[in-house]
């Protein structure tokens, strides 16, 4: 062993690599093309979401929440509502679940495609890539005209939806299951049964059940490895019981049992996919009517949790990439939570992940971390604040600079470049 | 989900295996405070603040309990005069309602040291690396104690998520909230 | 004397230089239908089909960077690459005998094939990146791994074409007078279908298409052997890429389908050369529509080891069973 440690190379794999779709980096340790360790250093997409939210309200968190992360925006925003809806004992109306329940599903479709095209990408199948993500266009559409939003929906707010689904609405959506019933069975075909996918995916970045478990692996990598555990299903969330949910696990979908590999997390993504077709159907019919939203105002909404909120909360949602968890904490008579936490499901994903892929090649690294759908702006939600000596340029600066640069090319602009409107104060 | 009045609650209600877990642990260790809270839409979760001597043993504890105990977030945060770590656990999750487990455990400031448990659980390291870098809890033995979303030329003793004088000052704060607005905008 | 001089210098340097000039633009105009057609496969629009051509001058109007770790030969060895490639023109049948075809030039028109490739390995090593180390690794595997079958089978070719009666025994000038259709037995024609799928995966490995498109893995490590190269010598190292496509596929078309235009148009000379010339790059086109295009859209690409275990186990099979089958009349 000794002998052959001069012969090991250590790589940065990142922060910016064609193969990751966010700054992250891993020092990979190789023999060769093998990989013999894997070191992760998160923290490249820091934007202090934690230290921030410390200077906002329940209300402004909400937007906060969405934004941490365009594709599991909903998700973020709902555990997050969860949370204060817990620690301050507000009510949520049915009708309001069950709008919840389409908005969250319709999510998960989305986010499942892009991650079905990624992995296609990650092995130079650019075509597949291409073919899904028109697929996903449809729901993208479905949801823009849903929420008026193509990424962030701003659908929920504490205590119910903002928007509700009229017959209009309803049409669409149906509209759009017809479509994808067509669609994913190709999708399904073009995923499970091809021979280069196969070749490129099976046995490839084993998590073992145990590895799973140690790290505390969840979602499509949890069930990947044959942990059944599904937080919308665990957790009775909402009406979700009703509604008829259970964990999708990779048997159900390649009739083989779980291998913990990247096709078993694939065929879990494809099978969730047929399922939130499922669950959008059955909640569109069973949904009552009534109120969507427990306080019809926002400023009625601010000053009931300035009361009531006093205490902690847990929030815990099955977002597309696995369990999320939000803890609030607040005290009766402020209207900003003492302490908001998020945990994202690629934060333990990316260590499992980390540990999975030792062993395997070079070439199954970027496959590996696509497979578990990472979503690296979500885990780098932590406080930052720049250091005093270093030199850092801010968004005033650079907007400083870059006006200094038009002015440079073009002294008889016109315009104030000042922008308007109101804002937080720190 | 509070629309069908049930009222189960008149009857003699079997305990449910939520709150059999939060009996068990309560016998065991008696110095801790063991809490079944009900949320509004009928979700129980086992609330546990132990001292942290035996903060570790309890943790031992729900790891034979379930072997296959689900640690799922690790949360470090500011009292005011202590510091704390509170740990959500998903155990028993084989049948639908999954037991939700809490534990808190706490540490003064002058002395903030808590037992590590990444041998019982390997991925709480992770939380607690990210504890000791946001507000300086210093969990003992831990095998790993880099800094994991802080730069590495981040001023020592300086605990971003501190609600106190350890905590961010504000001459190290550049433009934070509004780049716009703060001190004359973009003109200035 | 003078005439010689003409006959033996001139003609052979002009006809290398026009058809320099001619293989790179319809090799980056290739490129461009290519990627239009892969577009098209994959319901996107496409870059307009002189893209590859825009993109080479731009890349030669644009700043060079050269890494602090590179030394000489990463600057050298884009230029000897691009050389080597035109040097190879000159032994590249294109529908007629190429210009210094000899007795044996085979040999060298494989030795400067694998040169090219030798000369990117170098220039990649040179850079000093570890992506670029692991591409010059991979590039080196599959050359090893891909060259044996074809050459087993180019020299079975030659050898059993040699028996037929040729002045120049293996010489790329073969193929024009002699073909391997028409050995005429069963077994031989079942052989030239097995070696047209070796000559297929072949082309398709040493363009590094689908399944091979693995020194350049572009997520995977970051375009590998190009990845610390810009300005001029990428623009170099590109246009080497499509000249190299070109010149395999010409080999491809050259042993298989080696029919000219010409016979009919009742043309002679330099003009049925032209003529023949044109035809070939049609026929170099839809033969690289079958392997590259339509190969790098079905399909997406294997990691080394699969690539390997399938050029040994799978490819080189079946080109020793071709030839065997070719040469069987011949030595029994």
């Amino acid at each position: 062993m000794t002998e052959r440690v001069e012969y090991w190379v250590k790589i940065p794999f990142g922060p910016i690599h064609p193969g990751l779709e966010e700054p992250e980096k891993f020092i990979l340790t190789l023999d060769g093309e093998k990989i013999i360790d894997v070191d992760v250093k998160l923290g490249y997409n820091l934007r202090g979401i934690q230290w921030i939210a410390l200077r906002r309200n329940y209300i402004q968190i909400m937007y906060l929440a969405e934004r941490m992360c365009g594709i599991c925006s909903f998700s973020h925003n709902h555990t997050y509502t969860r949370a204060v809806e817990e620690a301050g004992g507000i009510e949520v109306p049915e009708r309001a679940e069950y709008i919840r329940v389409i908005i969250g599903e319709l999510e998960r479709i989305h986010s499942h495609l892009l991650n079905l095209g990624v992995l296609a990408h990650d092995i130079g199948y650019d075509t597949l890539l291409h073919l899904t993500w028109l697929a996903r266009e449809k729901v993208m559409d479905t949801l823009e005209a849903v929420s008026g939003n193509r990424v962030n929906y701003s659908m929920v707010t504490i205590g119910g939806v903002r928007r509700d689904i009229d017959e209009k609405k309803r049409r669409i959506i149906l509209d759009m299951i017809k479509y994808y019933r067509e669609v994913f069975p190709q999708i399904e075909e073009a995923f499970l049964h091809d021979p280069t996918i196969e070749a490129r995916f099976r046995d490839t970045a084993v998590i073992s059940k145990r590895v799973a478990l140690e790290q505390g692996a969840v979602g499509p990598t949890g069930r990947g490895s044959g942990i059944r555990d599904d937080a919308r299903w665990s957790e009775r969330l909402g009406v979700y019981p009703d509604l008829g949910i259970k964990p999708v696990m990779p048997q159900d979908v390649t009739g083989e049992r779980p291998r913990g590999d990247v096709f078993d997390r694939m065929a879990v993504r494809i099978g969730e996919l047929y399922q939130s077709l499922e669950l959008i159907e059955h909640a569109l019919d069973g949904m009552p009517d009534g109120k969507i939203k427990a306080f019809p105002k926002d400023n009625v909404l601010y000053a009931k949790l300035r009361l009531m909120v006093d205490g902690e909360g847990i929030g815990r949602y099955e977002a597309p990439r696995g369990e999320l968890v939000h803890y609030v904490r607040g005290k009766k008579g402020s209207d900003k939570p003492l302490r908001w936490k998020p945990r994202e499901p690629t934060f333990p994903n990316l260590f499992s992940v980390a540990k999975g892929v030792i062993g395997d090649q070079v070439a199954d690294f970027v496959v590996a971390v696509a497979s578990i759908d990472p979503c690296l702006s979500c885990t780098d939600r932590v406080a930052v604040i720049e250091d005093g000596k270093r030199k850092v340029l801010t968004e005033k600066d650079l907007l400083k600079e870059s006006i200094r640069k038009t002015r440079e090319i073009n002294p008889e602009i016109k315009g104030d470049p000042t922008p308007v409107g109101a804002s937080c104060s720190r | 989900m509070n629309d069908n009045p049930v009222n189960e609650t008149n009857e003699v209600k079997e305990p449910t295996k939520i709150e059999k877990v939060a009996e068990t642990i309560a016998e065991r260790f008696p110095e801790a405070q063991v809490e079944v809270k009900t949320n509004r839409w009928k979700r129980q979760r086992v609330w546990v603040r132990i001292p942290r001597e035996k903060y570790r043993e309890l943790m031992d504890f729900i790891k034979k309990l379930d072997g296959e105990a689900h640690y799922s977030i690790g949360i470090e945060q500011d009292w005011g005069d202590e510091l704390g770590f509170l740990s959500h656990l998903v155990v028993h999750y084989k049948a639908a309602p999954a037991v939700s487990l809490i534990v808190d455990v706490h540490a003064p400031k002058d002395d903030p040291v808590i037992p590590d448990i990444s041998d019982i659980f390997p991925i709480a390291l992770q939380f607690e690396r990210e504890g000791m870098e946001m507000v300086g809890i210093d969990f003992e033995n831990a095998p790993d104690k880099r800094r994991l979303f802080l730069p590495d030329d981040f001023p020592e003793g300086i605990y971003p998520l501190r609600l106190d004088d350890k905590g961010v000052p504000d001459e190290m704060v550049k433009n934070a909230g509004h780049p716009y607005y703060l001190k004359g905008g973009a003109r200035k | 004397m003078p005439m010689d001089a003409v006959t033996g210098l001139v003609y052979p340097v002009a006809g290398l230089l026009g058809l320099y000039a001619f293989v790179s633009l319809v090799s980056l105009i290739w490129e461009g239908i290519d990627r239009k057609l892969v577009a098209r496969m994959q319901r996107r629009i496409g870059p307009p089909i002189l893209q590859p051509l825009y993109d080479f001058l731009k890349l030669s109007s644009k700043e060079t960077i050269i890494p602090s770790t590179a030394n000489y030969m990463f600057r050298v060895a884009p230029v000897l690459a691009l050389a080597t490639a035109i040097a190879l023109l000159a032994y590249t049948p294109m529908g007629f005998t190429p210009i210094l075809a000899s007795r044996g030039d085979v040999i060298v028109f494989i030795y400067l094939l694998t040169l090219i490739s030798f000369f990117k390995i170098v220039g990649a090593i040179s850079s000093g990146n570890p992506y670029a180390k692991i591409g010059a690794a991979r590039e080196a595997t599959v050359m090893v791994s891909r060259e044996p079958a074809m050459m087993l089978a180019i020299f079975t070719i030659m050898w059993r074409l040699g028996k037929l009666g040729v002045p120049k025994p293996f010489s790329m000038g073969i193929f024009y007078t002699h073909n391997i259709w028409e050995i005429g037995t069963p077994m031989s024609f079942v052989g030239a279908v097995i070696l047209l799928y070796v000559f297929c995966v072949w082309l398709a490995s040493e363009i590094e298409v689908g399944f091979f498109n693995i020194p350049d893995a572009e997520e995977e490590i970051a375009e590998g052997l190009l990845v610390e190269y810009s300005g001029r010598y990428l623009a170099l190292l590109k246009l080497t890429n499509s000249i190299k496509a070109f010149i395999s596929a010409s080999l491809v078309v050259a042993i298989f389908f080696p029919w000219g235009v010409s016979g009919y148009l009742n043309l002679t000379g330099f003009s049925a050369d032209v003529v023949n010339l044109f035809f070939h790059a049609l026929k170099v086109f839809a033969l690289l529509f079958a392997v590259q295009s339509v190969f790098r859209a079905v399909t997406g690409r294997l990691k080394i080891t699969q690539a390997v275990d399938f050029l040994w186990k799978n490819v080189f099979l079946a080109s020793l069973v071709g030839s065997l089958l070719i040469a069987m009349e011949v030595i029994m």
